[in-house]
């Protein structure tokens, strides 16, 4: 499998945020990834990128073992994520923001800064175009200059994907990119996702618009207290009387 | 001489001596910034610098006596390269309380200022300017050439420091850990490393303030003292964490301890500066560029 997540336990104290979760997951499919608040879709994000150290369980990437790893190694070996409150950096430009995820895999390094520019001009230029083409994508280039945090909110959203695609990544973790988001937004980002996924990148979606999760996931898996529930496509989800007693019926109450 | 041409030769030689309180100012600064950390080796490491550097010029090498640029390169070089290691040294440090921190940095300056001793002995010495000691006077107005060399130098490191951090990869890298780690890190960025790179810069800038220095002062291993706590001083009144204000904070304290020992006394110069500086923080605590703040998390 593509990225295998097997058996992973995360325990903070004498909590159990995560509790033996598996879930494989295929190259170039949309992954959602459901549950009520608090049933440990975040853990699982911050472990995938490298924030916490699984206390059970491993996660492989092509084959090789990543859990546990930096998260700089985390993300150079493929993977990049967005944040559920937005964490943009301050006082950078929109484009700044971008380029600083990508200025990562640059091959040129510090000394070649001091002893050859012309290369390093070369490949600022290479970046440059590369990161506005990010923001064409994104619909948001016209305001590459603009200070990032000075943006509406839903752009700043879109922001932080493209940041996030800045770093070439396989395999990209979106954190509640829909939260805040008007209907208008949401269908925007809609197309902005399957956008992204035909230029081969893998993405794993947290999110609780119901609507866009389950227009857009190829499977779809759902987790409760900490453990997987169910498994499926979007319509095996809906019918699942499982997912409606512990997910969805919950949701109405809320 | 008249009036005018006093206060100009006053002002300048205090922009000399506030460029290097900027350059030791943007050591405590970045470092700030990046590691939250607050260090009070700097100044000793601005000794140390001095050392590195000096020694080749003044003959305290097997006798050699290469010249000052070179002398300066080497030194601005071998304290970066100290830098680098000074993180490791720091590192466990800046994810403690401030008091550990002050114990810690502190403890680390006394270390080093006595290995200097050990090394060097405790008595310093006078260096020689490589430039000519007469001073130049244009319309009336004398100065020395070392200090020009000084703000000359001083200016050149600053700009550039600037646009390294703003047109650089790396220094678009440093600004990012500085400003959100976490975030820096799962873009890719190795936090760890620059803020290595951080030290190395703050050190070599501060061995450029020292080597610039020792011509006008006299070279011992308690240099760093005085010229530290006034760099920090320097930075404070600027706004810690922020490099414009480095630059500001140290060149206000410049003129402003230059002006008091023209025009009031040479005796008080220090107390009237730092006055200044508390006045300073009690109208505005976050310091005089201090809008940007910097959250550790």
């Amino acid at each position: 499998m593509f990225l295998e997540i097997e058996n992973l336990t995360m325990q903070f104290g004498g909590l159990v945020a995560v509790n033996g979760f598996s879930l494989g997951v295929a190259e170039g499919t949309i992954q959602g990834l459901i549950g009520p608040n608090g049933s440990g879709k975040t853990t699982i994000f911050n472990v995938l990128s490298g924030y916490y150290k699984p206390s059970g369980g491993k996660i492989t990437f092509k084959g090789k073992r990543i859990s546990g790893l930096p998260s700089y190694r985390v993300t150079a070996s493929g993977f990049a994520r967005t944040f559920q409150n937005l964490r943009l950096f301050k006082s950078m430009t929109v484009l700044e923001n971008v380029l600083v995820g990508m200025a990562q895999h640059a091959e040129t390094g510090l000394l070649s800064a001091i002893f050859n520019p012309i290369a390093i001009s070369h490949e600022e230029e290479y970046f440059h175009e590369k990161a506005m083409g990010l923001l064409k994508l994104l619909d948001i280039a016209e305001f590459a200059d603009t200070l990032a945090t000075s943006l509406p909110y839903g752009h700043q959203r879109r922001v932080e994907i493209a940041r996030a695609l800045g770093t070439d990544p396989k395999v990209l973790l979106l954190d509640e990119p829909a939260a805040g988001l008007n209907e208008t937004e949401s269908e925007n980002l809609r197309k902005i996702l399957l956008q992204i996924r035909e230029l081969g990148v893998t993405i794993c979606l947290v999110e609780h618009d119901m609507k866009l999760v389950m227009g857009i996931c190829d499977r779809i898996t759902v987790l409760d207290y900490g453990k997987k529930i169910a498994e499926g496509t979007s319509s095996e989800i809906a019918k699942d009387p499982v997912v409606i007693e512990a997910y969805l019926g919950q949701e109405d109450n809320s | 001489m008249n009036n005018t041409s006093i206060f100009i030769q006053t002002v300048i030689g205090g922009v000399g001596i506030g460029s290097l309180y900027a350059l030791i100012a943007l050591g405590y600064s970045m470092v700030y910034r990046s590691m939250g950390l607050v260090n009070f080796a700097h100044g000793s490491i601005y000794m140390v610098g001095t050392y590195f550097g000096i020694m080749w010029y003044a003959g305290l090498v097997m006798g050699l006596h290469v010249p000052y640029p070179i002398a300066f390169v080497i030194g601005v070089l071998l304290n970066g390269a100290f830098g680098v290691l000074l993180e490791r040294i720091l590192r466990p440090l800046a994810k403690l309380d401030l008091m550990f921190m002050l114990l810690g940095t502190i403890g680390l300056g006394y270390v080093l200022d006595n290995l200097f001793v050990i090394i060097f002995g405790a008595e310093g010495f006078a260096v020689r300017s490589p430039l000519p000691s007469m001073p130049l006077v244009i319309l009336g107005v004398r100065i020395q050439p070392q200090m020009l060399l000084v703000i000359g130098v001083s200016a050149i490191l600053m700009v550039a420091l600037q646009l390294f951090l703003a047109r650089t990869k790396t220094g678009k890298a440093m600004r990012a850990s500085a400003m959100d780690r976490d975030i820096a890190s799962a873009m890719g960025v190795r936090v760890n490393r620059m803020n290595a790179l951080t030290l190395a810069i703050g050190s070599g800038l501060a061995a450029a303030a020292g080597i610039l220095a020792a011509p006008i002062v006299y070279v011992n291993p308690a240099m760093g003292a005085a010229v530290g706590l006034k760099g920090f001083a320097a930075a404070i009144l600027g706004g810690l964490g922020s490099i414009p204000g480095a630059i500001a904070g140290g060149l206000i304290f410049g003129v402003l301890e230059a002006i008091s020992a023209g025009y009031i006394s040479s005796a008080y110069t220090r107390g009237i500066a730092f006055i200044v500086v508390v006045v300073v923080l009690m109208v505005k605590p976050s310091g005089i560029v201090g809008e940007i703040t910097v959250e550790k998390v």
